[in-house]
């Protein structure tokens, strides 16, 4: 126990001492966080929460413009500005930029839009016998009745398709109402029906949006601070590889190594302290990262981090993911010879390690063909394991097969430097 | 087995991974308790192997060893308690001070609280160094640090010293400080093993040697008696009658 201890107060000591790698350790990625929250939040929002600038030029003075307006208010996507412009202008107005999108529905679109539909109701009910010739349209059927939508190059195709589900939801609305009218009318069913005036059409499903937490939806949404504090901590936790690697490797090139294989007790002992030295620094860092989150970032105007209400089982993500983190910088340390060698795999692997573990970007919008790569990141399960607690009000049960992943993964790192180290020795 | 030897090497064999040659070949010796063994010999000539093994930090390919009549094979953990070594490099960590060094050391070997100050202050006042034990070693001139690095070797009051080259690149001052001070244990009672370039060294210091080359032992006696055998004027000259003058590398 001694052995242990004194290993850790060393550690503790030489950590202390070593400015540049505290910087490593604790500014860097703080400054991460706040840096990727601000710099991700345009994108995050843009995602989730921004609306599109559309221009609406409604001419119509009937049913069709009025359902089209509501609907595409109802949606929530657009930002819905009513003019009444000439084509040109509204052309204009999309090349300078100030809409994204434009609508124009003709004059008379409504009216239009009924008397076809009165027609072709008339007309087919005239060829089973249940209407008279007098009563048969005059309107022509094949006149067409075009709604005219602009779109800007750079529109995404998600808010195309929008666009034309809530124009074909208002125009079949419309159409079915129309057709109702009609047939009521032309069955006369009731006296309500005589007086040419069916009951407005009703929407027969319903949609409820349902939260599957407790916590309001609005602060659990995956936007910039949700998705990147828990990201770049986990990142940060990993990075001290390098220092750990390097002190591993200084150890040896300065012979401290070979004073201590010749000392009493064992070298897993020695490993022991360094382990929970450089744990406890994850720690401090896993704290001091949520800590930026829930008190610095809405400072500059971002949402404040919702870490979710299990704190045990935030404090298991931690330190086994700081297990994972340090088992990985000690087999680092100890198969590569020298510092710049270690430092510069343990970066570089641990950077390609974060981009597939869905650190930069998050994993659901990476092709499928990388998804399937995520699942080997130790960096993705300790994200993941963060991102149930705090999107999905997790529990310890919930991120336990996460956690077991990377306890496993330490075990593994651990147990190969071991080898490594022994076979090395005889 | 023989009482009086704190060291009985028996056919002690070393092949490195992937080497044809044995870096140790079968070599055999017994170092008496309360002797200054000095192992000599030109660079890969086996030494550092051979005293590697007799620390623990490598494994012998064949043979064994007793040390204070405990095998090397079997009983390693109770010969770390005995053995003291002092590396080659300045086996320390530079960020921390020199009392941070030694406390470290000494916890390692089970020493704690005012028994460990008290050898601390003790050996940094027999090296000059009592007034330095603050200061971080990573300030220290190259002669301080060897001499915080025999301390770091002696801490645990060894039974046996292995010695590797320890007073290499310093002033005069320093290399009589510590040949003083190995003395000065040695008397205390403590075998030591020690390696060195240095033959005139070796020779005022050393109550045996074994010069050693291919990993087999040219020469073993008391430095004297085999100068006169070999009827040469110094230990130097022995040196290079028996391992050539060729250059090594």
């Amino acid at each position: 126990m001694l052995r242990l201890y004194s290993t850790i107060q060393k550690e503790i000591l030489i950590l202390l001492r070593d400015r540049g790698g505290l910087m490593i350790m604790f500014i860097m990625p703080m400054a991460m966080i706040t840096l990727m929250a601000l710099i991700q939040d345009a994108p995050f929002r843009d995602y989730q929460e921004m609306r599109i600038p559309l221009l609406l030029v409604n001419n119509d003075k009937g049913s069709l413009g009025s359902t089209i307006d509501s609907g595409l208010n109802e949606s929530k996507i657009f930002e819905i500005t009513n003019l009444q412009l000439d084509k040109d202008v509204v052309k204009q107005k999309m090349k300078s930029g100030d809409y994204e999108i434009a609508i124009i529905i003709p004059a008379g679109a409504s009216t239009m839009l009924n008397s076809k539909v009165s027609s072709f109701v008339t007309k087919k009910l005239n060829e089973v016998g249940f209407s008279d010739s007098a009563a048969i349209a005059k309107t022509d059927l094949n006149q067409e009745l075009n709604l005219e939508i602009l779109f800007s190059p750079e529109t995404k195709k998600a808010f195309k398709a929008s666009i034309l589900s809530t124009l074909k939801q208002a125009t079949s609305k419309i159409e079915t109402q129309t057709l109702l009218e009609l047939f009521n009318k032309e069955l006369k069913q009731d006296d309500e029906a005589k007086s040419g005036k069916a009951e407005p059409m009703r929407d027969f499903v319903n949609f409820r949006e349902i939260n599957t937490v407790e916590t309001p939806a609005e602060a659990l949404k995956l936007n910039s601070v949700q998705h990147n504090v828990p990201a770049w901590t986990i990142f940060g936790m990993f990075f001290i590889v390098i220092s750990m690697s390097g002190s591993i490797i200084r150890e040896r090139d300065e012979g401290s190594y070979t004073r201590i294989l010749t000392m009493p007790g064992l070298y897993i002992t020695v490993l022991g302290g360094k382990i929970a030295a450089y744990l406890l620094i994850c720690l401090i860092q896993c704290f001091l990262m949520l800590m930026v989150g829930i008190y610095i970032l809405p400072q500059f105007g971002l949402p404040q981090l919702v870490i979710g209400n299990s704190i045990p089982a935030i404090s298991i993500v931690a330190i086994t993911a700081g297990l994972a983190a340090t088992g990985y910088g000690i087999l680092v340390g100890t198969i590569f010879k020298t510092h710049q060698q270690a430092s510069t795999f343990g970066a570089i692997s641990v950077i390609i390690l974060a981009a597939l573990g869905g650190i930069w970007v998050p994993v659901f919008v990476m092709p499928e063909s990388i998804k399937i790569f995520a699942e080997f990141s130790p960096l993705y399960w300790g994200l993941s394991a963060f991102h149930k607690l705090f999107l999905n009000e997790g529990t310890i049960k919930s991120i336990l097969p996460y956690a077991f992943k990377l306890v496993l993964f330490f075990v593994f790192t651990l147990s190969f430097a071991l080898l490594y180290t022994k076979n090395n020795r005889s | 087995m023989n009482d009086n030897a704190a060291i009985e090497v028996k056919n002690l064999l070393k092949t490195y991974k992937g080497a044809t040659v044995p870096a140790v070949n079968s070599i055999s010796f017994t170092i008496e308790k309360g002797s200054i063994f000095g192992l000599l010999g030109p660079n890969g000539a086996g030494k550092t192997t051979t005293i590697s093994i007799l620390c623990g930090l490598s494994k012998a390919t064949n043979g064994d060893a007793t040390l204070m009549g405990l095998s090397l094979k079997k009983q390693l953990a109770e010969i770390k308690q005995l053995i003291g070594v002092v590396p080659q490099e300045i086996a320390l960590y530079p960020t921390l001070t020199a009392f941070e060094n030694l406390r470290y050391v000494g916890n390692m070997y089970g020493l704690r609280g005012a028994n460990l100050r008290k050898k601390i202050k003790d050996n940094l006042e027999v090296v000059g160094l009592s007034e330095f034990a603050d200061k971080k070693i990573e300030t220290f001139s190259g002669g301080m640090k060897r001499r915080i690095n025999l301390v770091a070797g002696i801490l645990n009051d060894p039974k046996i010293l292995f010695l590797d080259e320890p007073t290499v690149g310093v002033d005069v001052q320093s290399r009589n400080l510590i040949t003083e001070h190995l003395h000065q244990l040695n008397n205390a009672g403590c075998t030591i093993v020690y390696t060195s370039h240095l033959m005139e060294e070796a020779e005022n210091l050393c109550t045996a040697i074994a010069i050693i080359d291919h990993g087999q032992i040219l020469a073993l006696g008391e430095p004297k008696a085999l100068i006169k055998e070999h009827s040469t004027g110094n230990l130097e000259q022995l040196f290079l009658k028996l391992t050539g003058k060729k250059l090594r590398d």
